[in-house]
């Protein structure tokens, strides 16, 4: 009887030990310190009646004032960037709130859009049955919208997951529909483990809702540094995202180099935006080649309400060119420094090991032999493999990539024969655009 | 008077008053967030909830002199849910365990056949209400009046609470010791 008592006691004694850990103070107070300026209520009937006939006088007498800040898109804080919180605020969407049930339990819903001269974003929601978690390794949903005469494809979207891995939130970029239409259908292809099914919602645009453009010029700027052209057509600024685009070579630009063989085939084009003096945020951009020669567009954060001036900057531009060029090789080379189109080269040493030639280089770091071969005797051997790779940062803060070459073949006489190359070039040039 | 004049102060909106009501008491505070969540961590957890939830709600305490009564049972009830958030993540690996734990269950008993080891084990198998009152009268040595304040019930039911629980716990401990001797 008394035993449990006992044991009881111990562990008070156990408890009288336990001491309060030092930190406490530190973390009440870094509790509180999120927390805004004490809320005072009053709890007087009188105030409550007042506010009561206060609510009812606001309803009454603002009810559309109302019912547009009650459509804002609600629950897609966590994807939405700045401008686009900001856009919503002001109601700037469209609210369609409709939804797509699959076989398999899973809803698509359509909560609302934006559109503007740029990009039509939809922001949709995709939910699991009840409690069941959303696996993207065996599902995926695919979107576009059809118009009257053409498809608008999905170009970007982000999504943000629950906690229970049971929503996802998605806000997906689609071309901007053409001035036409009235009706689109958002067509859905969900996957789930190989089976597909086909979904589709249809809304009407508002067009009253549609947000245009704020700034819209035709550039028409070239610039040229070393060998390449960089032209910048035009640049489109909507509320939701600014455009920049341009082009690197015209058709004719591009046949003729295709047949001379000096191609180049850009790889990326750094370009900053700066309005007001400070850097606009990034956001993607894209490049292509066809018909059209090599094309080019940039994306930015939208521009600030109050523009006094707009710059682009062109920093730099790297590219993928043929040069055939070749290097005569002595195997007592110590750090021989050529130049191929501008771009320093050093080779380092040249040595021979179990049959195999080893060539040491240092180039910057943008700089990539990208078609490479050793002439062994009048014998074109491949490149096997580029092995102890080495980034030195320098004093002025470029950073210089030594690696050795391996070639599978050893001889007398040695020559490097350098197809294709990728380097950077700078430019660093600006181009003002006038604000009227 | 110290206490009521911070209370005011809190009342008002003042952090570092807040945190040095709570700091008078730290002891108190903390050994009742233990006796709950048994471990430090939680146990902090647990106080950072409470003062928030006493800054939001301290314009409604009309009574400054009830202030500590009245925060620990704010205490007391976050804890309560905070051990039922964790309960509910733990019953899935709770069953998926279940077959090795009785194997583990006799080499734990050779090894620590420590009293309160065992108290502990067939004291979280009370009910939670019953268990709670015995952690409070016997851990921390709180009287029965204070211990129905806290937890907002009669008197009686307290007294009758701890009888029950202490008969459910010597039927246990007794039980055990008889199989073994």
């Amino acid at each position: 009887m008394q035993e449990v008592e006992k044991i009881l006691n111990e562990e008070k004694i156990e408890m009288d030990q336990i001491e309060v850990p030092v930190e406490l103070e530190e973390r009440l107070s870094n509790a509180l310190k999120d927390k805004s300026v004490l809320k005072r209520r009053s709890n007087s009937w009188v105030t409550k009646a007042a506010a009561a006939c206060f609510i009812i006088i606001l309803v009454g007498y603002n009810f559309n004032t109302l019912a547009f800040y009650g459509k804002r898109l609600m629950g897609y804080d966590k994807v939405m960037n700045g401008t686009l919180k900001q856009l919503n605020e002001l109601g700037k969407g469209q609210v369609i709130g409709k939804s797509y049930t699959f076989k398999n339990g899973v809803v698509l819903m359509l909560d609302g859009i934006m559109i503007d001269e740029n990009q039509l974003l939809a922001f949709y929601s995709v939910k699991g049955p009840e409690s069941s978690v959303i696996d993207s390794s065996t599902m995926s949903e695919y979107l576009s919208i059809k118009g009257m005469s053409r498809t608008y494809n999905m170009q970007s979207g982000q999504g943000e997951i629950d906690d229970k891995n049971n929503e996802v939130k998605w806000i997906a970029s689609f071309e901007a529909p053409r001035f036409y239409e009235k009706t689109l259908n958002l067509e859905v292809d969900l996957t789930q483990d190989n089976i597909l099914e086909k979904g589709n919602i249809t809304f009407k645009l508002d067009r009253d809702k549609a947000m245009g453009y704020t700034l819209k010029k035709t550039l028409n700027k070239t610039l040229k540094a070393d060998k390449t052209k960089v032209r910048f057509e035009s640049i489109t600024a909507s509320p939701t995202l600014t455009v920049i685009s341009g082009s690197i070579q015209n058709i004719f630009e591009l046949a003729k180099d295709q047949i001379s063989g000096e191609r180049i085939r850009p790889n990326d084009i750094e370009v900053n935006l700066v309005a007001n003096g400070k850097e606009i945020a990034g956001q993607g951009g894209g490049m292509s080649t066809n018909l059209n020669g090599i094309k080019f567009h940039k994306e930015f954060d939208a521009l600030p309400q109050e523009l006094q001036s707009l710059q682009i900057h062109l920093k730099s531009f790297s590219i993928d060119r043929d040069v055939n060029k070749q290097v005569d090789l002595n195997k007592d080379d110590e750090n021989k420094r050529i130049q191929i189109e501008g771009q320093d080269l050093e080779i380092n040493k040249i040595y021979e090991s179990k049959g195999s030639a080893f060539i040491t280089i240092t180039t910057k770091e943008s700089t990539i032999l990208t078609r490479v071969y050793l002439d062994v005797d009048g014998k074109r051997t491949e490149l096997e493999e580029t092995i102890e790779s080495n980034l030195i940062k320098q004093k002025d803060g470029i950073i210089l990539n030594t690696r050795t070459l391996h070639f599978p073949k050893t001889g007398e006489d040695y020559k490097l024969i350098i197809e294709r190359m990728t380097y950077t070039e700078a430019y660093n040039k600006m181009i003002d655009i006038p604000i009227n | 008077m110290e206490t009521e004049r911070l209370v005011k102060a809190a009342k008002q909106g003042d952090k570092t008053a807040m945190v040095k009501l709570i700091m008078l008491q730290k002891e108190a505070y903390y050994k009742l967030a233990y006796v709950y969540m048994k471990n430090k961590e939680d146990a902090l957890d647990a106080m950072e909830d409470m003062i928030i939830s006493i800054y939001d709600n301290i314009y409604g305490l009309r009574d400054e002199s009830a202030f500590y009564s009245w925060s620990k049972t704010i205490l007391v009830n976050r804890c309560k849910g905070l051990l039922k958030a964790k309960n509910k993540i733990r019953v899935l690996a709770h069953k998926e365990e279940h077959a090795h734990t009785e194997e583990q269950a006799y080499e734990g008993d050779i090894q620590q056949k420590e009293d309160r080891l065992l108290l502990e084990q067939y004291l979280s198998q009370l009910n939670q209400k019953h268990q709670e009152v015995i952690r409070l009268r016997y851990f921390l040595d709180l009287d029965y009046k204070t211990i129905a304040d806290l937890l907002k019930i009669p008197l009686g039911t307290v007294k009758s609470r701890i009888s029950t629980g202490l008969n459910k716990l010597k039927e246990c401990l007794g039980g055990e010791e008889h199989a073994r001797s």
